[in-house]
């Protein structure tokens, strides 16, 4: 009986009546230190593309000219947010949260380079990835459609019926040879390193 | 403006019954939505309620990129929402297929080809706070007067 008393007495505190109809919990905000999609800062792209290798979504940030000035632009619905793009700029062009602040206080950085691989039990040598890569064909113009070349600077070339990749290190990642290859017998993968402290 | 209507009007504004539906993700949007059912989020002090029964939903949640099962399936479940309705896609999945969409993979992205989508939270995932204020903008402006504007 007594405990009833008390319980009606309690709930009929004005501050407790007060608080009951009015509570909210805290507004929706987004706290500053949020990785949101990156956005430009005032310095200068060099359009050196780092941004565009690094970015494992598809189509989510291309470098354009507009205005005579080279700009990256995040495309939303794209982006999954990562800041790899953030880390990877050698400019600090792009800017989220807290990224540049601990990019600079780790000096990081980070190295890409690109490893060509070619499945020889379905490769059948016909060159097409070796005629169609932009980078052998500056090097060696006078390459054959058949894929064989004379220069042993080039990336890769068809040698005793057999594509063999010479020089990996030259590949820029574009991956022209993946989409000429009717076998899918080549593969690019990126390779990335991430480096702390100044380099030597 | 009928009584009727400004009534229902006020009670449909503050109360939003959401179905989520997960045409092939990875989970992580679905967490997020879990996210917001959370006492730091707490979506029902804004009368949002998830049921996750199509039958008595107002918005559907859509997260995933569309993967073959779904051909089927989703359409079916749309019409089974009553109207006024309304379907929400979550992520970057339902936009454009997010990291999925690659060559050699079974995803059809975007969703809006299956059924009609009136808004897209980009993000991958969205935060809470996304998905909560998308809600809240877009439902009273779709569920307003739709008694009077439906004829
Ligand atoms: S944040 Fe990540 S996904 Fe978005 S553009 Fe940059 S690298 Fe690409
Ligand atoms: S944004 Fe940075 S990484 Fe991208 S092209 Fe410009 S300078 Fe290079
Ligand atoms: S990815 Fe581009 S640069 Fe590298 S080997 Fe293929 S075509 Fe040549
Ligand atoms: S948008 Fe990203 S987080 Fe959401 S389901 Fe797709 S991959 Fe997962």
């Amino acid at each position: 009986m007594f405990s009833i008393i008390y319980y009606i007495r309690e709930f009929l505190r004005p501050q407790w009546i007060t608080t009951f109809f009015t509570a909210k919990t805290a507004p929706l905000v987004t706290p500053p230190y949020f990785r949101d999609f990156p956005e430009l800062t005032d310095k200068e792209c060099t359009h050196c593309l780092a941004c565009m290798m690094i970015c494992p979504a598809p189509d989510a940030i291309t470098v354009v000219k507009r205005e005579e000035i080279w700009r990256p632009e995040i495309t939303k619905g794209h982006c999954i947010r990562c800041g790899l793009c953030i880390e990877a700029c050698p400019e600090d062009v792009l800017t989220s949260g807290r990224i540049l602040a601990y990019k600079k206080e780790e000096e990081l950085t980070l190295k890409g380079t690109f490893h060509i691989e070619i499945d020889q039990s379905k490769c059948m040598g016909c060159g097409n990835c070796t005629v169609a890569c932009p980078v052998n064909r500056e090097i060696d113009p006078s390459l054959r459609s058949s894929g064989t070349s004379s220069s042993g600077e080039v990336i890769m070339r068809v040698d005793t019926g057999q594509n063999k990749v010479l020089h990996e290190e030259k590949c820029t990642g574009c991956k022209t040879c993946e989409e000429s290859c009717s076998n899918q017998a080549i593969r690019v993968a990126r390779v990335v390193e991430a480096l702390q402290g100044v380099e030597e | 403006m009928s009584l009727l209507q400004s009534l229902k009007n006020a009670v449909r504004s503050r109360s939003i019954h959401v179905a989520y539906v997960n045409v092939g993700s990875c989970n992580g949007c679905d967490i997020e939505i879990l996210a917001c059912l959370s006492p730091r989020y707490d979506i029902e002090q804004y009368g949002i309620y998830v049921h996750n029964n199509p039958r008595e939903a107002d918005v559907l949640l859509i997260t995933g990129a569309f993967s073959p099962q779904w051909e089927d399936k989703l359409k079916p479940l749309w019409d089974k929402i009553p109207h006024p309705k309304v379907a929400v896609a979550i992520g970057n999945c339902p936009i454009s297929g997010c990291v999925f969409n690659r060559p050699e993979t079974l995803v059809d992205p975007p969703v809006s080809k299956h059924i009609p989508i009136a808004a897209e939270i980009p993000g991958c995932p969205p935060r809470p706070t996304e998905i909560i204020s998308t809600i809240l903008s877009l439902a009273p402006i779709i569920f307003k007067d739709y008694e009077e504007t439906k004829k």
